[in-house]
């Protein structure tokens, strides 16, 4: 029973951690006319 | 202009640099950061951006027109500029493989002032960083 909770949990977070890591991680602008 | 686009949501650090004009986002973990209202919200400051590069994770779809597109959230995704970068993850579309890639987002077209805000942005693909 204890294997079979612990399978599905792996599989879970086979789908979770990916999803869970998309972001935007960083912006860099170039500008102009800043004084 | 710091604190201006330090207001904007999803926005936890601005760093800005007088002497190249740079200026470097940290978004927050929240996701609820966008480029377009950062674009916006730049103008409104009284400066020209004269382009946006972003570094993203997220995973690679096909949109109904048959555009690969990055999915960073499934309400939050970016059409991909076709070239050669782009083809080489035409095989990871629909996949469950997480990548990271960094991508020009934004150029001011030349004799425009102002970005076309109806206009949606495209990803031109400079990198792919990472594949998981």
């Amino acid at each position: 029973m204890i294997r079979k909770k612990l399978a599905l949990l792996a599989l879970l977070g086979l789908f979770v951690v990916p999803a869970a890591q998309a972001q935007i991680k960083h912006i860099e602008m170039r500008v102009e006319g800043m004084t | 202009m710091k604190q201006h686009l330090g207001r904007q949501s999803g926005v936890q650090n601005v760093e800005v640099s007088l002497i190249d004009g740079k200026v470097e986002i940290t978004p927050k973990e929240d996701g609820q950061i966008d480029p377009a209202q950062l674009l916006a919200a730049t103008y409104d400051s009284g400066v020209t951006v004269a382009e946006m590069d972003l570094t993203a994770q997220g995973k690679i779809v096909k949109d109904s027109s048959g555009n690969l597109v990055l999915q960073i959230e499934p309400n939050r995704t970016f059409v991909l500029e076709p070239n050669e970068l782009s083809k080489g993850l035409e095989s990871l579309a629909g996949s469950q493989a997480v990548v990271t890639i960094r991508g020009q987002l934004y150029k001011k077209p030349a004799g425009k002032k102002k970005p076309d805000a109806s206009a949606r942005l495209k990803l031109v693909l400079l990198e792919v960083q990472k594949r998981q």
